[in-house]
């Protein structure tokens, strides 16, 4: 069974909002199988952790963060600094250490 | 008061007077800027020019076509390998449009005028406002109530009266926005809402234009270089290397609740002037002809202000199936964005009607009947009055009316929502103010979706907000 994941966990642009105003956290994920005993694949990925974060970080006002299984538009999420398209977005999955970061878009000016 | 209002014609006329005079120095200088390749002038005008440049250049010859005056002027940028004689030519001849006069199009405009772009055009259809001079650093307290783009042309004209300054004081919109954009070079969005950021980048997708976007808002700041196309620069080994776009990266518009704005969420004056800057040195590097390699282009800019950290994290690529930049678009011409992004283009108030007028009060009622409770109080009546202040704790701590409760409406919800519904079952009269009579609403129907029916009238919501109440009952209630 895989073991547990150790993550950097980033909010910005506002994002941070809908997290008791926290920029950064770290945080340590259970083995996939442990917190989600019907999963049929072994490694976590952001699809798992977006459903993580809904259960154990976002209280209140979801639907300012996620939209269906997703994040909402308008946020970037971003794998060890770069755009998650570039690694499969939903589907990729994480590596012990690594910053997975929702920076929330600024329109102001 | 006669003094007064004879000083304050006086000074008028004088201001008048100034600015023509400065237009008229404008004009005469203007004859001697160096000649454009792109500009528009009859041969006769043209001939006139280049006899002044000549007689304006000594015998060293410092350039193709830089004048002394400009040699000595733009030296210390010359001086750099990044910009050259070369770089400065470029930015003599070229065109740059700035939309949006405010916290980013104020920094930004500076330093392109101060960098001799030659042509600057400024968008704004708004007026200055006394709380923008934090930021918007082209305006005074003088220049309040005046268009911000006239207002920044008129500053930008003082810093630089070798370029020309063109300000545009309208609402940028489909109808208006390709054939200004289109006279332009390079585009630099400093604008404040959704909806024009994304006509910005269409126009600059139809027009084929490069788009500086920078955003700010509270301690925090956002940049990157849109539309970025290889092939209009000579420099690039690859010529077909091309940047996403703004819907590239964001094809959807974030919903209407999720954004923020300076006016309701504040900003720290210096946060967008780091932003506006860096708009204006990725505007310069793009006129001078760095590669792609060295802009912002692919990449974003995230700035926090909290703990002063920079980090550039890197953008998806360019969609080869973008609605608005790839080789078949679908989006041939531009459409209804504020329909598109169901937001304003305009950082305005809204005026929602959500309560029927049976749950709605005026200042002067409000007024009336917090004075009668304090003659109640006086004769021991039990019944009370409760204001309830639904702005942030920051808003809450700047202005509030005497005996107010902060309930911010961010975490109306759950215990607090109960706390309320207790005391109005106490038959407690409750009424909600907020800034402008929005959230008030909205915080007030919750209430009055979950109490009784026998307790619903003693809900009510304060029309117009703590505007409202500084209009018609308390002058010395700040309006912000």
């Amino acid at each position: 069974m895989a073991a547990s994941v150790k993550l950097h966990l980033q909010f910005g642009g506002g994002a941070e909002l809908l997290f008791d105003k926290i920029k950064k956290r770290e945080i340590e994920l259970p083995a996939l199988k442990k917190y989600f005993p019907d999963c049929q694949h072994d490694k976590w990925n952001i699809r798992d952790l977006l459903v993580w974060i809904k259960d154990n970080l976002l209280r209140e006002r979801p639907e300012l963060f996620l939209q269906g299984d997703s994040v909402r538009p308008g946020i970037l999420v971003l794998i060890n600094d770069a755009d998650w398209e570039l690694y499969g977005e939903l589907d990729y999955e994480l590596q012990d250490n690594d910053t997975i970061m929702f920076i929330s878009t600024l329109h102001g000016g | 008061m006669d003094r007064i209002q004879k000083l304050e014609k006086e000074i008028n006329n004088l201001r008048k007077a100034l600015q023509e005079k400065e237009s008229e120095l404008f004009e005469m200088k203007r004859n001697w800027m160096p000649v454009h390749p792109n500009n528009n002038l009859n041969q006769e005008d043209a001939a006139q020019l280049q006899q002044h440049n000549l007689k304006n250049v000594t015998k060293v010859y410092y350039g193709d076509k830089l004048p002394k005056w400009a040699i000595e002027r733009y030296s210390r940028q010359i001086l750099l390998p990044d910009i050259g004689v070369q770089g400065q030519e470029k930015l003599c001849a070229a065109k740059v449009l700035v939309v949006g006069a405010g916290g980013l199009g104020c920094p930004a405009s500076v330093y392109l005028a101060g960098a001799g772009v030659g042509e600057i055009g400024i968008v704004d259809y708004d007026s200055v406002d006394l709380t923008n001079i934090h930021r918007q650093i082209l305006h005074t307290e003088r220049d309040q109530n005046t268009s911000k783009a006239e207002s920044a042309a008129d500053t930008l004209r003082s810093i630089n009266s070798h370029i020309k300054i063109t300000p545009y004081t309208v609402q940028l919109d489909s109808n208006n926005a390709l054939g200004i954009a289109s006279r332009y070079d390079v585009i630099l969005d400093c604008s404040d809402n959704v909806p024009t950021r994304y006509l910005l980048n269409d126009v600059c997708a139809i027009a084929k234009k490069p788009l500086i976007s920078g955003s700010a808002l509270k301690m925090e700041g956002q940049l990157t270089v849109y539309g970025y196309r290889a092939d209009r620069n000579h420099n690039e080994k690859d010529l077909s290397h091309q940047g996403p776009c703004y819907r590239c990266v964001f094809p959807n518009p974030p919903p209407a609740e999720a954004v923020g704005s300076c006016s309701a969420n504040g900003v720290a004056g210096p946060v967008p002037g780091v932003i506006g800057a860096l708009q204006a040195l990725e505007a310069i590097k793009l006129i001078v002809g760095q590669t792609h390699e060295k802009l912002l282009v692919g990449r974003l800019l995230i700035f926090d202000g909290e703990d002063v950290t920079f980090r550039t994290v890197k953008l998806r690529p360019r969609n080869s199936q973008c609605a608005a930049c790839s080789e078949s678009p679908t989006i041939t011409r531009l459409v209804d964005y504020e329909a598109f992004c169901k937001a304003q283009a305009k950082e305005k108030d809204l005026d929602l009607q959500i309560l029927s007028p049976e749950y709605r009060i005026t200042a002067s009622q409000l007024e009336e009947q917090l004075k009668k409770l304090i003659l109640e109080v006086d004769s021991n009546q039990k019944e009370r009055h409760l204001l309830v202040d639904v702005r942030s704790e920051a808003e809450f701590n700047m202005c509030r009316i005497d005996g107010a409760v902060n309930y911010p409406i961010d975490q109306f919800r759950g215990d607090k929502v109960d706390e309320i519904l207790r005391m109005v079952n106490d038959k407690n009269q409750v009424t909600f103010v907020c800034r402008r009579g929005n959230d008030s609403q909205i915080a007030a129907k919750m209430v009055i979706d979950l109490i009784d029916e026998e307790h619903k009238g003693n809900v009510k919501d304060l029309v117009g907000g703590l505007h409202a109440w500084s209009d018609s009952v308390d002058r010395d209630f700040p309006i912000y």
